[in-house]
């Protein structure tokens, strides 16, 4: 792990001297002070406290996947299509389905989850997921397992 | 003058500052740190590795389900170690990729409205002055082990680690809606969060639940987690806690609460999450067209961690063996324990009671034969309900509890 910088150890210099002072007022609801440089230093994390608990401010960086579809029948319309809202692992993790239920998954993407698939688009992204390495097992089986969203429940595993 | 517990208190927020700040950095190096060792989670069918992750913020070591947004399971071996599960063990598991990196404690408001005399926006600060509550519960998602399904079905393909136990600090969910005032006629409670779907018109995750459930002194609303604040990707800076059900309905960065004078009838609760209204939520593989409900209580379960499973081990006549047990909406009665494929059962002895809906740790000893032992685990609750030798199947992949098998090998 990297030693912090000088400026983020004189951040943190200003957050203990703002949770201080924070610390001392009474309900904890004082502000911390404006910080004494105007440099575009993070800002130090706030927090809020009573009867023995503490509560900081977080921020963090989530980690960015700009990992994408392997080679394979209209990748690029999976590519285009089907990074944005998820991972292409959500895909590329999922055991062997018939075609009826990577249809029904594709038709729940578009028509509940509001993907801004083309409706053009929908065989070529069936296509690819269906030639995927992953599913040249036999299908778990061979119905459909997800019933049409729009008339039935989703009970399609979506979710969880 | 200096105040002791002040410069202490400063003193582990300036520790965690700096971590954040350190994390920060390592989140934009988080590409090339995603695939480290692979783990076999031994789906039936395949397709069952997945990469091992220290990329996330607050988490250490992870097996990879999905980076966005985050699945993140924990490992088997960590539930060998506490009937706690460590906060940065615990499993991640978000809907929708628009999640909030930065919560502020001073401006976050959690807000109490609908069909209450007086609505509310609380603040972190009233929350914690609040009375408070302590609970140890697991939580385990709808689609836990959704993997080991045969027929396999479609889904996050978790393996046996999309759960975890923890002590859960808050407030009661009553105190906050008798804060409100509930007017007569509430029928549901319904629970928004911060994070949001990436597309418009998409549907936002909220559930609910019943207005005698919300009021049922159990159900909290937690900002205490194992006795910290809780990590972002498990809900900072408050969660709702149901105890005993599954955690579809336990709210991350909860923001909202919203007493409605009628059922929920949105998509979260009226579409998706539903179980065949069948016992043991059990209908024939392939089947559709049968009635449903929204998923509820959990059931009891149990697993051996004591050793990983395909684990070969010079023989011995006999072997102790332990691992974790729940009892679902109940506490622990007994756990048994066999290596012959059920035939015959040993008793174990139950570690320290940490409360009915926490994990609590078993022990004991069986008999091994030369080559593979299918050591099995069986759970009853205090309702006198035991897991079931058969799996269930259902097309979402929920609520999987039969008695799960360790196969040891003594050479």
């Amino acid at each position: 792990m990297k030693t912090p910088s000088p400026g983020i150890m004189a951040a943190g210099l200003i957050g203990l001297t703002g949770i201080i002072l924070v610390s001392i007022g009474a309900p904890s609801s004082r502000k911390a002070p404006a910080p004494i440089s105007e440099t575009s230093e993070p800002a130090p994390p706030t927090s809020v406290s009573a009867r023995g608990f503490s509560l900081a401010s977080t921020s963090v960086d989530l980690p960015v996947d700009d990992a994408t579809y392997p080679d394979g029948p209209h990748a690029d319309v999976i590519n285009a299509n089907c990074t944005s809202c998820h991972s292409a692992s959500m895909a590329l993790t999922q055991p062997a389905l018939s075609v009826d239920q990577w249809k029904a998954t594709v038709t729940k993407m578009r028509e509940v989850y509001k993907a801004p698939v083309a409706e053009k688009d929908v065989d070529a992204i069936v296509a690819y997921l269906i030639a995927m390495p992953s599913q040249k097992a036999a299908p778990a089986t061979g119905k459909a397992q997800d019933p049409d969203p729009k008339v039935a429940p989703d009970v399609s595993g979506g979710t969880g | 003058m200096y105040n002791f517990d002040a410069g202490l208190a400063s003193e582990t927020s300036r520790r965690r500052f700096l971590r954040h700040a350190a994390l920060g950095t390592a989140g934009l190096a988080a590409a090339p740190a995603l695939a480290q060792q692979l783990v076999d989670l031994k789906l039936p069918g395949g397709n069952a590795e997945r990469p091992m992750t220290s990329a996330f913020p607050g988490k250490g070591s992870m097996i990879l389900q999905r980076v966005h947004p985050p699945l993140l399971e924990t490992p088997m071996d960590v539930f060998d170690k506490s009937v706690f599960t460590p906060n940065d063990q615990f499993f991640v598991r978000w809907h929708w990729a628009d999640i909030p990196t930065s919560i502020d404690v001073e401006t976050f408001r959690l807000n109490v409205f609908g069909h209450v005399n007086r609505p509310l926006s609380i603040s972190l600060a009233q929350l914690l002055r609040l009375p408070r509550v302590e609970m140890a519960a697991v939580n385990q998602c709808s689609g836990n082990s959704r993997g080991l399904f045969q027929p396999r079905v479609a889904g996050a393909q978790w393996g046996n680690g999309a759960m975890g136990n923890a002590k859960w600090l808050g407030v009661r969910l009553r105190d906050v809606l008798d804060l409100a005032g509930v007017k007569t006629g509430a029928v549901q409670v319904r629970f928004g969060a911060l994070d949001q779907p990436v597309v418009a018109g998409a549907p936002d995750f909220e559930k609910a639940l019943d207005i005698d459930h919300a009021r049922d002194g159990e159900v909290m609303i937690a900002f205490g987690m194992n006795g910290e604040q809780l990590p972002l990707l498990n809900g900072f800076p408050c969660r709702l806690i149901v105890p005993g059900w599954y955690s579809t309905y336990w709210v991350k960065m909860l923001n909202s609460i919203e007493v409605l004078p009628g059922p929920d009838d949105q998509y979260w609760m009226a579409k998706a999450y539903k179980i065949p209204a069948t016992p043991g939520a059990n209908v024939a593989p392939g089947a559709r067209d049968f009635p449903t409900v929204p998923i509820n209580r959990m059931i009891p379960r149990s697993w051996m961690t004591s050793l990983p499973d395909g684990q070969t081990i010079a023989y011995e006549a006999s072997i102790p063996v332990g691992g974790i047990a729940m009892g679902g909406d109940c506490g622990v009665a007994k756990v048994d324990v066999s290596s012959d494929g059920g035939r015959t059962w040993y008793r174990t002895t139950l570690g320290a009671d940490e409360g009915r809906y926490s994990f609590r740790r078993w022990d004991g000893r069986v008999p091994l034969r030369r080559g593979a032992n299918p050591i099995m685990v069986r759970c009853w609750n205090t309702n006198g309900v035991a897991q079931p030798m058969k799996p269930i199947w259902n097309p979402g992949g929920f609520m999987r509890g039969n008695i799960e098998t360790t196969t040891i090998i003594a050479a």
